[in-house]
């Protein structure tokens, strides 16, 4: 590449860069203000950093606190997070577990229609959320995971299912049939061929179909928000999201980033694998 | 679409049935019986839990767009289509559905042109580019669902901030413009773009990856400039992840209005189907009026997922 062209592309790329990152750099900045700040400084940096916002979600003790004149109940911040994490965690789990030997049995045993029976999982994704909710409480109740994070971890497991299953279906079907046949004469049964050599080659695609899950899982707020009412059962972004931001602005910020640092660590991990996982599913086989 | 699944099945790669061809006849039928219900037993627990969650819902959804059902009227009744024939009656289904349409064609035109920059940028080698890829993946990887919470604080700011003020002119600058309300709407739908356009983006470098360099060589001799080898070249080899990318963008598309709607305590309405069926179902109890506009749009959905699937599910499955 000559020289001016270079230089282009390092000015783009920096654009990019500063696109992606400001709406959280903003937000970040206003995190770390104290109120004085927030209404006398500048919103694009802060002068005075200060850890306040963050602390207050971490307070232990009464169950109410006072701030100027408005009495606010604590945020049970520590136990959201952990609630969050469960939720998270189980859906990932409780979406592969599904979908991995669904995604086995279309893309490589071909039951009759499996074509269709893939297409049809995939179109519950034109199914309008908006009002389903109704419904669906019923659902929940019928099943007694009234208030109970096991309702939200089904209910987010259906709504990344479809998708990890095309992905995943996708690359075994791609994959050459040599790889498993070589095991299936060595006289491993299926399912030991299944696991000793697929789902470990598999591994890239797994991850992009789990990061996939927490992505789509991340984004919810308002199921959440209907299906956990007790305080101390709800996750950040429902425990966020009812919160009175208007009048904690700030904390709600803090708290957004509080709870963004692990699944963005997480991210950062797994990015590499989840490109490569992607590729590998709908083109490679390999 | 019949047409192309028949196409599709006779021509799919199934070593099963190969395999049968070369083994003795019975045996190998009753292997492949076998393979079928082991198949069926695999989907069962995906299938199960889609349905399980699902089934009912959408069931009592439809249902209920037939019936009278209202917080307004005593009992539910019957009523057939009467519910769809008021709703397209209504000229505000039709503006509505302007609108939506509108939405959805600007931040999915958006979100693609955005991603693809992106994914190109990312492509060329560079000392920068694993950190300008974590940068551009962190948008979507960003819990948005919390995320929303700030961002929809930030451009409509509850109190009286430092930024309020320029938040506050630029709002009543676009309101003036385009009417009340239209700066919420462009709100929402920068956040959408923020956010999808870090998924395309991904996407579509992940798509990028495998087409194969010595494609591009060839491309760049053949070719006379960047712009042709982009839409003879690229695009062409993209369309499976520009389809599914399409796809995904739709559905998502409503989730943030409604998480706004949520978020605002049904304060602020913006004028698209979805978030108008909320307020019919959750403001007014009217659900079956509700139902029926919030399934309205399905038809044309499945036409589009019909369309989308020629291009991200191919007929043709070349093994490897």
């Amino acid at each position: 590449m000559s020289g001016r062209r270079r230089w282009r592309h390092a000015l783009l790329l920096a654009a990019i860069t500063l696109y992606s990152l400001f709406p959280i750099y903003f937000i970040t900045v206003q995190s770390l203000k104290t109120p004085e700040e927030d209404v006398f400084g500048s919103p694009l940096w802060v002068a005075d950093p200060t850890f306040e916002n963050y602390s207050e979600l971490f307070e232990t003790g009464t169950e109410a606190q006072v701030r100027g004149y408005a009495i606010l109940p604590k945020v049970p911040f520590v136990v959201w997070l952990g609630n969050s994490a469960v939720v998270l965690a189980a859906s990932v789990a409780l979406t592969l577990v599904c979908a991995v030997p669904a995604a086995y049995a279309l893309g490589r045993l071909r039951p009759a229609g499996w074509r269709w029976w893939r297409r049809g999982l995939f179109a519950t994704y034109v199914i309008p959320q908006t009002i389903l909710f109704i419904p669906m409480y019923q659902v929940v109740l019928a099943l007694g995971l009234d208030d109970s994070p096991a309702a939200l971890v089904v209910i987010y497991s259906t709504m990344a299912l479809p998708f990890c299953i095309w992905l995943l279906s996708a690359y075994y079907a791609n994959l050459p049939r040599e790889i498993e046949e070589s095991a299936l004469i060595e006289g491993a049964s299926r399912f030991t061929a299944f696991r000793r050599v697929m789902l470990p080659m598999s591994r890239n695609v797994l991850v992009a179909a789990g990061l996939f899950t927490l992505g789509t899982v991340g984004q919810d707020f308002m199921l959440a928000s209907v299906f956990l009412l007790d305080r101390y059962k709800q996750t950040v972004a429902a425990g966020l999201g009812v919160m009175d931001v208007s009048l904690e602005e700030l904390v709600a910020v803090a708290g957004v980033n509080m709870a963004a640092i692990p699944v963005v660590i997480l991210c950062a991990l797994f990015a590499r694998g989840y490109v490569r996982g992607l590729t590998a599913a709908m083109v490679e086989g390999a | 679409m019949a047409m192309i699944d028949a196409r599709s099945t006779s021509r799919s790669y199934d070593g099963t049935a190969q395999r049968a061809r070369v083994s003795g006849r019975p045996a190998a039928a009753r292997r492949r019986r076998r393979d079928q219900w082991v198949a069926y037993g695999l989907m069962a627990p995906a299938v199960g839990l889609v349905v399980l969650v699902m089934a009912y819902p959408v069931a009592w959804e439809v249902w209920t767009s037939l019936t009278s059902f209202s917080v307004r009227s005593e009992g539910r009744a019957f009523v057939g289509l009467a519910n769809y024939q008021t709703m397209l009656a209504d000229p505000r289904f039709w503006s509505a559905l302007t609108v939506t349409g509108v939405y959805f064609a600007l931040t999915t035109g958006v979100k693609l042109a955005l991603g693809l920059g992106m994914a190109l940028l990312l492509t060329r080698p560079s000392r920068w580019r694993g950190v300008v890829f974590l940068a551009v993946f962190l948008p979507w990887a960003y819990p948005g669902g919390v995320t929303v919470v700030a961002w929809y604080w930030m451009l409509n700011p509850p109190l009286i901030t430092s930024y309020s003020l320029l938040a506050g002119n630029v709002k009543h600058a676009v309101d003036g413009v385009f009417g009340p309300g239209a700066w919420a709407f462009v709100s929402v739908a920068l956040f959408n773009v923020w956010r999808g356009g870090s998924f395309t983006a991904v996407f579509l470098l992940a798509g990028l990856n495998a087409i194969p360099t010595e494609l591009f060589d060839y491309a760049a001799l053949e070719t006379r400039n960047g712009w042709q080898r982009l839409r003879h070249v690229t695009l062409p080899l993209l369309r499976p992840f520009l389809a599914l990318a399409v796809f995904l963008s739709f559905t998502t598309a409503f989730a943030d209005l409604a998480n706004v709607w949520m978020l605002t305590g049904g304060r602020v309405i913006f004028p698209v189907i979805g978030t108008y069926a909320y307020w019919l179902g959750i403001r007014n109890g009217q659900f079956a009026e509700a139902a029926a506009w919030s399934l309205s749009l399905v038809p044309l959905l499945v036409l589009v997922l019909l369309l989308l699937f020629r291009w991200f599910d191919r007929p043709v499955e070349q093994p490897a």
